[in-house]
């Protein structure tokens, strides 16, 4: 028990993705308000990005441009910038998702007056 | 030029996509000869593809010349440029299917109607040529983006169908992401042949298999696999009906085919049969959604949802065939999924049919107008033989490339799932017929004006191809055999 406790704890990045995750997924679950719903989907969103950034993080490495070309290469001094690179075009993905779906819910309230899920699914009967 | 056919296949839906919000600003009836213009060039360069690479050999395309690790590269192989040439053919029937319908239900949206058509078109290519997993998660989005507001462009009903639908595709599209980046994180790569490299040496690792997990989860949803696919009866029977052929036919199946590359060429077959058994896994979901699908299409009376549940059976048909891990397997389930492809645009140009032309939603009504309807009960009596496994049509031929596959490899369950799947779908087609059939009220002056052509060549085209591809299912089967399989099987 101790073993896993402190496995845990020592990886806090990976900790604070699952609660972040979790978190955005209970909200998506319990919520009736659609804008709520598209909170916790963002959540979720966000908590993928925030571990691709977090597999990627280094300490004291900086953005990977050479200063000079006869040097020595030293690879601990530079981040990865691909994943950075991934979670730039995931976060466009993330964004034009919230657009399309903001865009139906405003159709959905002008439909129903209503973006309440429980009233629109009485109201669909 | 051969060489850049694949991009080209790309860019041509992409080019008319991003064009017509421009060209049809003032003329609105420019966009459909736009669209049509733009799929039949895709036909042809599809099929041209097609017979190149059957000639020389896969192409692997590296976009703006940067080599396979470090650039975006594309795979075109005698599976993803068959699978291309059906989806391209789909497309354009799909298109004129839409000519009468479209105006009726979409009104002044129809330029909207036919970008979003062209977006996903391309984007699908995107998917079936991908050979970088998170290229394949870029288009997976874009498609799904694009049919979001494909079900919600008419408004009523479907705006909150489609908003279900975008809340569950999200979530699985995150948690695809979320097994892309365990697998970058174990193998420090993205292109799936060199994943494929370096997994052997990574087997240990926890990373790989719970990013297998997740991916399968996120596909999952995507293609609707049956605990997951409570989003598809609600969004493709409330879609418009110009909108949901396309989508039942193709955004599915799709991702299906991007599960398989992820299994059986970035996994191998070796792996997934001796070291981690995810074909296990998928072959029970499979038999499941098998079962499951058609019991619910069995107790639907809304047309368009009963023959929506009939496609989340199929999808577990095809996974069953592709989980058996031998090559007869492989193949029929492959075989099926082409065939599923052209069953299910011709079961919604039938329902789309139904509603627009005769008015007809449920499968009451259906028994009413049946018999005056010649063109529909036709297609219907073809369609139901494809879609139940009779010979010579080629549902039969995927059928049973599909269960020899299992008891090649002993696995009787599965059998047993695919022939009680067959019994059930005999049994909601046998509702749909009996209520035609023992239907005796006088015809209705409503049904006298004959439907509109568009409507009878898609019906009578999709109908010949369920017939064409099981009287040539040799050749076909024979090619995927010697060309297609992946490597290790």
């Amino acid at each position: 028990m101790d073993d896993v406790l402190t496995a845990v704890l020592q990886r806090h990045n990976f900790l604070t993705f699952v609660i972040i995750f979790l978190w955005g997924f209970y909200i998506m679950l319990t919520r009736y308000n659609l804008v709520k719903k598209l909170v916790g989907m963002y959540l979720v969103q966000t908590s993928v990005i925030f571990f691709l950034v977090t597999i990627s993080a280094k300490r004291g490495a900086t953005a990977p441009i050479l200063l000079s070309t006869t040097a020595p290469i030293d690879p601990s001094a530079y981040a990865n910038p691909l994943p950075h690179v991934l979670t730039l075009t995931a976060i466009v993905v993330g964004v034009a998702t919230l657009g399309v779906a903001l865009a139906l819910c405003s159709a959905i309230y002008q439909t129903y007056g209503s973006l309440d899920e429980e009233e629109i699914l009485k109201k669909l009967e | 030029m051969s060489r850049h056919f694949p991009a080209l296949l790309f860019l041509i839906p992409l080019f008319a996509a991003i064009s017509m919000p421009v060209v049809c600003l003032k003329h609105r009836g420019w966009s459909r000869p736009i669209a049509l213009g733009a799929l039949s060039a895709m036909v042809g360069v599809s099929i041209l593809n097609l017979s190149n690479i059957i000639e020389n050999g896969e192409i692997r395309y590296a976009f703006s010349g940067w080599a396979s690790p470090i650039g975006i590269e594309w795979v075109a192989d005698v599976l993803a440029s068959l699978i291309l040439v059906a989806l391209s053919l789909l497309g354009l029937l799909a298109l004129i299917f839409a000519g009468p319908t479209a105006p009726k239900d979409l009104g002044g949206r129809i330029v909207h109607f036919y970008t979003l058509i062209l977006l996903l078109i391309s984007s699908l290519t995107g998917i079936v040529f991908a050979g970088d997993l998170f290229n394949l998660f870029v288009f997976l989005e874009v498609a799904a983006l694009a049919s979001y507001a494909l079900v919600g462009v008419s408004g009523g009903k479907a705006l909150f169908a489609a908003f279900r639908y975008l809340i569950l595709g999200t979530l699985g599209a995150s948690l695809y992401l979320l097994g892309v980046s365990y697998f970058y994180a174990a193998s420090g790569t993205l292109n799936m042949a060199d994943i494929a490299e370096r997994l052997p040496h990574l087997l240990t690792s926890k990373a790989v298999v719970g990013g297998l997990l997740f991916m399968f989860i996120g596909l999952g949803i995507k293609m609707a696999l049956v605990p997951f696919h409570a989003w598809l009866p609600d969004a493709y029977s409330y879609a418009p009906e110009s909108v949901s052929p396309i989508l039942a036919s193709l955004v599915t199946k799709v991702a299906l085919l991007g599960w398989v590359r992820i299994i059986y060429w970035v996994i191998g077959a070796k792996v997934i049969m001796n070291e981690i058994p995810i074909l296990l896994l998928v072959g029970v979901f499979g038999s499941l959604a098998a079962v499951i699908g058609a019991v619910l299409a069995l107790t639907q009376t809304n047309l368009k949802r009963m023959f929506a549940y009939g496609g989340i059976s199929h999808i577990g048909i095809i996974l069953i065939g592709i989980s058996q891990g031998n090559a007869t397997g492989f193949v029929g389930g492959v075989f099926y999924l082409l065939n599923d492809a052209v069953m299910q645009a011709a079961l919604f140009f039938l329902a789309g049919m139904a509603i627009c032309h005769y008015g007809v939603r449920t499968v009451e009504d259906f028994g009413r107008v049946g018999r005056q309807a010649p063109w529909l009960t036709g297609s219907l009596v073809i369609i139901s033989l494809g879609m139940i496994g009779l010979p010579p049509t080629g549902g039969f031929f995927g059928k049973w490339y599909i269960i020899l596959g299992a008891l090649e490899a002993k696995n009787y369950l599965a059998v047993g799932a695919i022939l009680l799947s067959t019994l059930l779908t005999l049994a909601y087609f046998v509702k749909l017929f009996d209520r035609i059939f023992r239907d005796n009220s006088s015809s209705s002056d409503a049904l006298n004006h004959e439907p509109p052509l568009q409507f009878k060549w898609c019906l009578g085209l999709t109908s010949a191809a369920i017939m064409l591809l099981g009287l040539f299912s040799d050749p076909i089967v024979s090619l995927l055999l010697t060309q297609a399989l992946p490597p290790g099987l």
